[in-house]
């Protein structure tokens, strides 16, 4: 076996592949740093160069972007409240208030830190734990999904800022936003025009509805421009803020390993997942959504450890458990390989070389984005009545280049004054947010779960996983409604 | 009497429930067809947005209640430069209407000239009149360059304006 | 003067099908749109299409992600682009069945200039590795058993994984619609999971998706859907030998459709590219290892288009998805 991973070693650690895998994670960074480019999109483009290249740097070069973009989401998120991937929704909720404070340099190295544990974390649990994971994530059907899922839209409660009541009131509306299009059976919703049809895609809902109503409220309100002066000194992590937290960090990276390694949950559910939990369990809850640099922590660590997870089922199992793995399962099969238990039989060779570069690509990914933090620290000393214009710009033509679709960027327009509205009306958008891309997951698996079960609810407590979610779920809104109260009674009095 | 009642809250909660059942009682029974084929036991279409709109009914009305009887969550005050409602409405109308307005004219004169307008009035909207020739440059250059990007790198081609066409943009 | 500029109009009409290069079309980068998800089979054909056909046009061709709504989203927005032969459509087997089945459907089966057929891709009735059944007989004998408790996997009702199932259902004599029961799944990898997982008992999908698995023993294929035996499973047969009759017509494929009235020098051009494409290494070794069986300049297009739309609408009425007339 050491004999195989030292030739395994020597094979990858080529300078054609580290050349590869570096402009590949810079490649990540930068479109998932840019409003309405995803890592998606990332890997689509890239996949026609994989043809003419060897199987393993292929898979490399999609993973370095996946990894890239992951992070990259990140950065737009904290200097300019646009998610670059839904993944860092969560990321925006405490990274932009730090960056108005001045703190863009600390959120930012927060994020990287974060996101490279968790990474690294995801690609040792890749190399150690996918036979046990993958057989794990096999057993997850509809009901376990379905409880899974709703356990998650309790993050919800932690978003919700000043009134939980306003917070359950957007999650509504995320959750009847998401039910318009094509269902699972195939019956049209709420398709009042011909493009309804296809439903509302996340992108332009999500950036609309976070980064559109900076905009209105700076050319409405035109609030007296910050110029909070960078301090010095205050762009770097203190070891203490790390070890503070480092629960967070690795809580949030076994999260989006154990959602990352079941197919079809994926990065942007581990990080409200992580965020969600963070949030009740530290002692700065209170601070969540105000500039919390263990809310980043959460959020970054349980997005990129999802993402190494995602493989688990790929190569474990041979399905793709996101569309990012659906592409690289088209690049190995393209390469003639076949993804999943043969694989560790018939390939152990590129296995071994698969494992060992994603574990370089972790470094290179800190390189990377520390090196690419200089470069984004920038953006926040532009005057913002230059900036959020140029941040629209930006998201028209990514959101349009996306499906190449006007309708898409009439949403984005469209979702942004709504947006203010609800920001008018005190109702926070992150949990419209995390509703609508939960609501179809949950929504499917209830129907499947009722579908399989023939119209028995009981399907939904048949099995262990959802006997422990069940308790859970009763438990957390057991305990956020009595904080609720007790909340409410010290208000009144 | 006594006048505990928080205008703004209350007609908050009369918004939600008015809006949920709005869906429930017009948009559902309209635009979520029931298809026949679905089998007797598994739940239909309107299923969950029916139970998400009565959700939202229930929340709308325990707003309501909150407001009437004074438990209110408490509202971060909003930053701003002073200035009357009247201005703020003023503004945001403004606002919208560039948004409309920008939709409206991408088939007439093109992606690039539209996004160059909207992005030159929302600079000036938002109160920029310092840095003029940098407002200027971006937005005219802004466009100029983000198409050759996208055009280049992702190959995407943006809609060309009916009016701008023969000058091939 | 006159002379010679009149000689050479006509010398350039005469030679105008050879010569369609000369055109001058492409002169920018073509546009081809997917009507379905990154990731896909769907997805995987046109951008092997796209790296195959660059080399011919001279001009690189751009894939666009266009999903939603059964194909219809996708092939709405080139239906109604411009038709300069600059957007074009990969055209699935769903062009034709979303129109057949739901009258809904935006776009009509004939509403295209059908450039060429592109691929057929074989789709498999399987069950899981461990499961007590090794012939479609026993499948439908355990089927009729289990008084509709059985559950299949699909995309939706009337996708055309889904008609794959009821076919067969209807060739066996059972009530295709309560025989057994529909689960929907998105996308070829999550419906591959759903038989792995055991969540389902059996599907009829896509050769792509589940060959991996059949290979590994994870599942046993019963049966192919394809006008002939997979090279890969040459013992498994097809729904033609077997005698279902409904089922032997049920199959999967990709076409290259345009907008209408395309202009006949973008014809000829598109003609005479995929004519090299039929043959070219790239696209013939992309095509095998999908799992999919080139079927470029083999097949009248709009004739198989026109009857894969009538099959289904006569199946769509049998089943009770369309009132009958």
């Amino acid at each position: 076996m050491l004999t195989e991973i030292l030739s395994a070693f020597q094979a990858v650690a080529t300078w054609q592949n580290l050349l590869i895998m570096t402009a590949g994670i810079w490649g990540g960074v930068i479109v998932g740093a840019i409003p309405g480019m995803t890592g998606t999109m990332a890997v689509t483009l890239a996949l026609p160069f994989t043809f003419y290249m060897a199987p393993v740097p292929s898979i490399l070069l999609l993973v370095a972007l996946y990894k890239g973009s992951t992070y990259g989401g990140s950065v737009s998120a904290i200097l300019i409240k646009t998610p670059g991937t839904a993944s860092a929704a969560c990321t925006a909720l405490d990274g932009y208030p730090l960056a108005q404070q001045g703190k863009a340099g600390k959120a930012l190295n927060m994020a990287l830190y974060s996101s490279v544990t968790g990474d690294f974390i995801s690609n040792l649990s890749l190399i150690f734990l996918a036979a046990p994971l993958a057989i794990l994530a096999l057993r997850v059907g509809p009901p376990e999904y379905f409880m899974l899922m709703l356990f998650a839209l309790s993050t919800v409660a932690g978003v919700s800022g000043n009134s939980l009541l306003l917070g359950v009131v957007s999650a509504s509306l995320g959750l009847l936003l998401a039910t318009a299009g094509e269902d699972l059976y195939g019956s049209f919703r709420f398709a009042f025009t011909d493009d309804m049809q296809a439903g509302l895609s996340v992108a332009p809902v999500l950036i609309g509805l976070f980064a559109l109503p900076e905009l209105i409220k700076l050319i409405v309100f035109r609030a007296a421009n910050r110029d909070v002066a960078a301090k010095l000194g205050d762009q770097q992590v203190t070891r203490a803020e790390f070890m503070g937290s480092l629960k967070s960090i690795l809580r949030g990276s076994g999260i989006g390993v154990i959602m990352g390694a079941i197919p079809g949950i994926g990065p942007s559910a581990a990080a409200f997942f992580s965020y969600g939990e963070a949030q009740r369990s530290s002692k700065n809850g209170e601070n969540f959504g105000k500039g919390e640099l263990e809310g980043i922590a959460a959020s970054e660590s349980a997005n990129n450890g999802a993402c190494g997870a995602t493989m688990i089922p790929l190569l474990a199992l041979g399905v793709p458990g996101d569309v990012i793995t659906g592409v690289m399962l088209g690049a190995f099969m393209i390469q003639g390989l076949t993804p999943g238990p043969l694989l560790f039989q018939t390939n152990i060779h590129e296995v071994y070389m698969l494992f060992i570069g994603m574990l370089m690509s972790s470094v290179l990914l800190f390189g990377a984005g520390k090196m690419t933090m200089r470069m984004f620290s920038y953006v926040s000393h532009i005057p913002q009545t230059l900036l959020t214009p140029v941040v629209l710009l930006l998201c028209l033509f990514g959101i349009y280049s996306i499906s190449s679709s006007m309708f898409d960027v009439t949403i984005l327009l469209i979702m942004g004054v709504v947006g203010f509205l609800m920001f008018l009306m005190n109702i926070p958008a992150a949990p419209f947010l995390i509703a609508f891309i939960l609501g179809p997951m949950i929504e499917e698996n209830l129907r499947r779960a009722l579908a399989i079960s023939r119209g028995d609810p009981m399907v939904l407590l048949s099995s262990p996983i959802t006997w422990i979610f069940a308790v859970l779920i009763v438990f957390v809104v057991g305990l956020t409604i009595r904080r609720e109260i007790s909340k409410s009674k010290t208000r009144k009095a | 009497m006594n006048f505990n009642i928080n205008r703004g809250p209350l007609l908050r909660g009369v918004a939600i429930v008015v809006f949920f059942a709005f869906v429930a009682l017009v948009l559902i029974p309209a635009y979520v067809p029931r298809p026949a084929f679905i089998p007797g036991f598994a739940p239909p279409p309107d299923m969950w947005p029916r139970t998400v709109s009565i959700t939202g009914i229930v929340l709308g009305l325990v707003v309501i209640v909150g407001a009437l009887t004074g438990r209110v969550a408490p509202q971060d005050p909003i930053d701003t430069d002073g200035g009357s409602s009247k201005t703020h409405l003023m503004r945001f109308a403004a606002v919208v209407l560039c948004f409309a307005g920008f939709i409206v004219l991408v088939p007439y004169i093109g992606f690039l000239l539209s996004t160059a307008l909207l992005t030159g009035a929302a600079i000036y909207l938002a109160g920029e009149r310092r840095h003029w020739i940098l407002a200027l440059a971006i937005s005219l250059l802004g466009p100029v360059l983000l198409i050759s990007f996208f055009s280049s790198v992702l190959g995407t081609q943006f809609p060309m304006g009916a009016l701008t066409k023969p000058f091939g943009f | 003067m006159k002379k010679i500029l009149s000689t050479l109009a006509i010398a350039a009409t005469m030679t105008a099908g050879a010569a369609a290069a000369d055109s001058g079309y492409p002169d920018r980068a073509i546009t081809l749109v997917v009507p379905y998800g990154p990731g896909g089979a769907s997805d995987l054909a046109g951008r092997a299409l796209a790296e195959s056909a660059k080399p011919f046009l001279g001009q690189p061709v751009t894939v666009i992600n266009k999903p939603g709504a059964g194909g219809m989203n996708g092939a709405r927005s080139v239906v109604e682009s411009d038709a300069d032969g600059y957007t074009v459509l990969l055209a699935r087997v769903g062009m034709a069945l979303t129109p057949a089945v739901n009258p809904q459907a935006t776009v009509d089966w004939d509403a295209y200039t059908f450039l060429s057929a592109l691929e057929a891709t074989p789709m498999i009735l399987a069950v899981k590795g461990d499961a007590p059944y090794n012939t479609v007989e026993e499948l439908l004998t355990a089927i009729k058993d289990s008084n509709g408790a059985m559950s299949y996997a699909a995309s939706g009702a009337t996708a055309i994984d889904g008609f794959s199932t009821q076919a067969l259902l209807s060739d066996a004599g059972l009530d295709p619609l309560t025989a057994a029961t529909l689960v929907p799944y998105k996308g070829g990898g999550a419906l591959a999971t759903a038989l792995l997982g055991g969540h389902v008992d059996f599907l009829a999908v896509s050769a792509g998706s589940l060959l991996p698995h059949v290979e590994s023993g994870d599942m046993k294929a019963l049966m192919v859907y394809a006008p002939a035996r997979m090279s890969k499973l040459p013992d498994v047969p097809t729904a033609a030998e077997l005698d279902y009759e409904q089922a032997g017509q049920v199959t999967g494929w990709s076409a290259l459709y345009a907008p209408k009235d395309l202009p006949a020098d973008v014809l000829a051009k598109w003609q005479d590219v995929l004519g090299q494409v039929a043959t070219d290494e790239t696209w013939l070794t992309l095509a095998d290892r999908r799992g999919s069986i080139s079927t470029v300049g083999t097949v009248d297009m709009s004739a198989y288009a026109q009857e894969q739309y009538e099959l289904f609408n006569g199946l769509a009425k049998k089943f009770g998805y369309l009132p009958a007339e």
